[in-house]
């Protein structure tokens, strides 16, 4: 047995054992106060056990492991429902992003140490109603005040801001100069005066995203975290974190296993539905774009433990698989019939069709867009042009709105 | 478990890949479009020169004892370039139907010719769009073999056949010389490919398995063989895809690149995603060889690289426009071997079902 097959089985026996305490049967019915007050409490028992920061440096709390052992634990967990979705974000992005440009180290060290125990989470302030693929034409703006800077303006689809004692945020500093140069990136406090969170309710009825509104939000200069207009660079550090992450084939939504049995339980002309060649076609060919997407994802785990970068068709996890799951689950609910139109909304989306289905679009559009991710493809695997882009290296306060 | 190639296997892909660009180009291959009964023999004297024939044998019957994982490289580069002829997988069929099933005799007598590529090897058990016939159309009695089969690759200059036939009432994997068979050149959109139609009349046979064994050595004979040839499809997918970007990077219109128009460019990177997935399930199935999901890895394999090429082949033409549909560019001899490798050793709805067979638990 390998070290990192050694380091999955421990990490599998643990979870193991944290099931009854944390797991899909101990979540069910909870209220959505208690489920993150389980999570605050699952966080820390990974904390405790070494598996919180598992590719963090140690003086941050960190495991001091690499990014292989990380992926490794995320694919376990993934398989218990355990509430660990709130603390995603926060220890996906912007507490990593803290640790690498934080300048007070104190500060930063006490954040990271509250953030890995889940007594505090951070989260993401990027896109606005004005877009969210066109990051750096963002519009919220901060303006020197005193020693320290003013933030006016609003965010949008921020997961978790309502739950978030900080987050992270890029803003504009100079209207005058072109879109990507004139942004700074600072932490800001959550709980600050001017700063207002506003839940948005999405199709699928849940609401972890929030309209974030800030009114005259003073903040001193020590939260700035890249140079001033240098806050691009840093906010794409920050989407680089997390390119080794645990991926799914399945999109995030039920295992293939789940369709097959379905189509063997239903009856469909008289003939269990497996019998018909509509379905078995749906099944093949999602069985053969799943197992390329797996077997893509275990060879970059092969180069990565060979010491190797892995390939640019990672890429494809996220556009091939998300939308794939959301026609499966069409499909599901096809074959459910007349006993399809059942809805729960607490139901968990790696288990229930209707709640795949109903919550896929998000999917296909959080964290890079279809077309947004057909682009980068195009443009930095294949080396085709950039689209016509009209604000290229016009002043910010010249684009045509 | 799939792999990462090793130092040796990617000497292969590189080597295979410097000579096929040297000595295969499009202009030797358009006129045997229009030839019946040619096959591009450069390509296949390369081939036998290189080694390429014996690569995935066993070394005791002449072979160099590689696998499916180094053949596959091979045929990928064969793919790109648009292979000569169809002997690298039909001779790949039949000489591992005779080492896997076949008595010292038979091995001795077919193997070392067939891994020197100075024999050729079909494979012929498909009736239309089945690939392995729950009645075959051939009958096995008294060690002959009675009946026709159509369609069969390669099967024009084949010297040894497998077949799959119904022996009184039990399918029967067997053996034949095609010394005395009849053959009949079958005029095909893409004649390299040597389709014949064969007439058996009581030609000599000799068993290879029966019963439910012979229908699971067949398909593990066609699983292999799909193998190689989902690297080959990938492999031509690969190239168009390649193609096509080279081209949306040099043509202009309306005053930019068309790669720089979406609808353009996210069509090309939508062929991107269809090589990658094709190409890691090859890599996967290839590394399975012998395991107990081969059959499954083997059909991802081919639904996959089926789906790449035939896409790639339809959308390369349509992203150069006019000059796309050309007899000269040639871009047509992808799109017609799209389709030949894609029903050669069974068509998608036939690896559909088999897939789905094995998912769902009901494999014979």
């Amino acid at each position: 047995m390998s070290d990192l097959e050694g380091y999955r089985a421990k990490a599998a026996g643990w979870l193991a054992s944290m099931e009854p305490t944390f797991g899909r049967d101990a979540r069910k019915g909870l209220s959505e106060a208690d489920d993150l007050a389980l999570g605050r409490r699952y966080q820390k028992a990974k904390f405790d056990a070494g598996y919180a920061g598992i590719n963090w440096p140690t003086e941050y709390g960190g495991q001091g492991l690499g990014h292989l052992e990380k992926v490794t634990f995320d694919a376990e967990e993934m398989k218990h429902g355990f509430p660990s979705f709130y603390f995603g974000i926060s220890l996906g992005m912007p507490v990593p992003v803290l640790m690498q440009f934080g300048s007070d180290k104190e500060f930063v060290k006490e954040r990271v140490l509250k953030a890995l125990q889940g007594e505090e989470i951070w989260c993401q302030l990027f896109s606005e109603p004005s877009g969210g693929s066109d990051l750096a034409g963002l519009r919220t703006k901060a303006e020197p005040d005193g020693n320290g800077w003013k933030i006016n303006g609003q965010k949008v689809w921020t997961s978790w801001a309502h739950y978030s004692d900080y987050g992270v945020i890029v803003v504009r500093t100079d209207p005058n100069v072109p879109k990507h140069k004139g942004l700074t990136y600072f932490w800001v406090d959550m709980k600050a005066p001017g700063v207002t969170v506003r839940p948005i309710k999405l199709a699928g009825g849940d609401s972890h995203v929030n309209e974030v509104f800030f009114d005259d939000v003073k903040i001193t200069d020590d939260h700035r975290m890249s140079p001033v207009g240098g806050g691009f660079a840093v906010a794409i550090a920050t989407l680089m974190i997390e390119r080794y992450v645990a991926t799914d084939s399945a999109g995030f939504g039920p295992h293939l296993d789940l369709f097959v049995e379905l189509a063997k339980d239903v009856q469909l002309n008289g003939r269990p539905a497996i019998e018909d060649g509509r379905i078995r076609q749906q099944i093949a060919r999602n069985h053969a774009m799943r197992s390329g997407l797996d077997s893509i994802n275990v060879r970059a785990r092969l180069m990565m433990q060979a010491g190797m970068m892995p390939g640019p068709e990672g890429s494809l996890n996220k556009l091939v698989a998300v939308r794939s799951r959301q026609k499966l689950s069409e499909l599901a609910i096809d074959l459910q019939g007349s006993d399809g139109f059942l809805f729960d909304e607490h139901a968990s989306q790696k288990e229930d069709w209707a709640s795949s289905w109903i919550n896929a679009p998000t999917g296909r559009i959080a964290g890079g867009s279809d077309e947004t991710l057909l682009n980068t493809i195009a443009e930095k695997v294949l080396g085709l042009p950039q689209d016509h882009r009209p604000d290229k290296g016009i002043p910010f306060n010249q684009i045509p709105a | 478990m799939t792999i990462l190639y090793d130092e040796g296997q990617q000497a292969i892909a590189t080597e295979s890949r410097r000579v096929l660009e040297a000595r295969v180009d499009k202009d030797a291959l358009l006129p045997l479009l229009e030839t019946v009964g040619e096959y591009h023999r450069p390509f296949w004297d390369t081939a036998k020169e290189q080694g390429w024939t014996a690569l995935a044998l066993p070394e005791a019957d002449g072979g160099l004892g590689l696998g499916l994982i180094e053949l596959g490289l091979i045929a990928h580069q064969a793919g790109r370039s648009i292979s000569g002829a169809p002997f690298l997988t039909s001779s790949f069929g039949a000489a591992k139907a005779i080492e896997l099933f076949g008595s010292d005799a038979q091995k001795a007598r077919w193997l070392p010719g067939l891994a020197s590529g100075e024999l050729i090897g079909a494979i012929a058990f498909a009736a239309g769009p089945d690939a392995l016939p729950r009645q075959p159309d051939l009958t096995f009695a008294g060690d002959r073999i009675e009946g026709g089969m159509r369609g069969v690759p390669a099967g024009l200059a084949a010297d040894v056949a497998i077949v799959f036939a119904n022996g009184q009432g039990m399918p029967v994997l067997a053996l034949v010389d095609l010394g005395d068979v009849q053959r009949s050149a079958v005029p095909s959109f893409d004649n390299s490919r040597l389709v014949a139609d064969l007439s058996f009349s009581g030609a000599p046979a000799e068993m290879l398995a029966i019963g439910s064994a012979a229908r699971d050595a067949a398909l593990r004979i066609l699983a292999l063989q799909s193998v190689v040839t989902a690297h080959e499809q990938t492999g031509g997918a690969e190239a168009l895809m390649e193609i096509a970007r080279d081209y949306a990077l040099t043509r202009k219109a309306f005053g930019q690149p068309i790669g720089a128009f979406q609808s353009v460019k996210h069509r090309i990177a939508e062929l991107y995603g269809l090589v990658e997935l094709a190409r890691a399930n090859c890599i996967h199935a290839a590394a399975r060889e012998g395991a107990p999901d081969f059959i499954t890895a083997a059909a991802a394999a081919r639904l996959s690289a089926t789906e790449a090429y035939d896409t790639a082949a339809r959308d390369c033409i349509q992203i150069h426009g006019g000059i796309g549909v050309t007899w000269e560019i040639g871009l047509h001899l992808h799109m017609r071997r799209a389709r030949s490798l894609a029903i050669e050793q069974g068509s998608g709805l036939f690896w559909e079902d088999v897939l789905v067979d094995q998912l769902a638990g009901e494999a014979a």
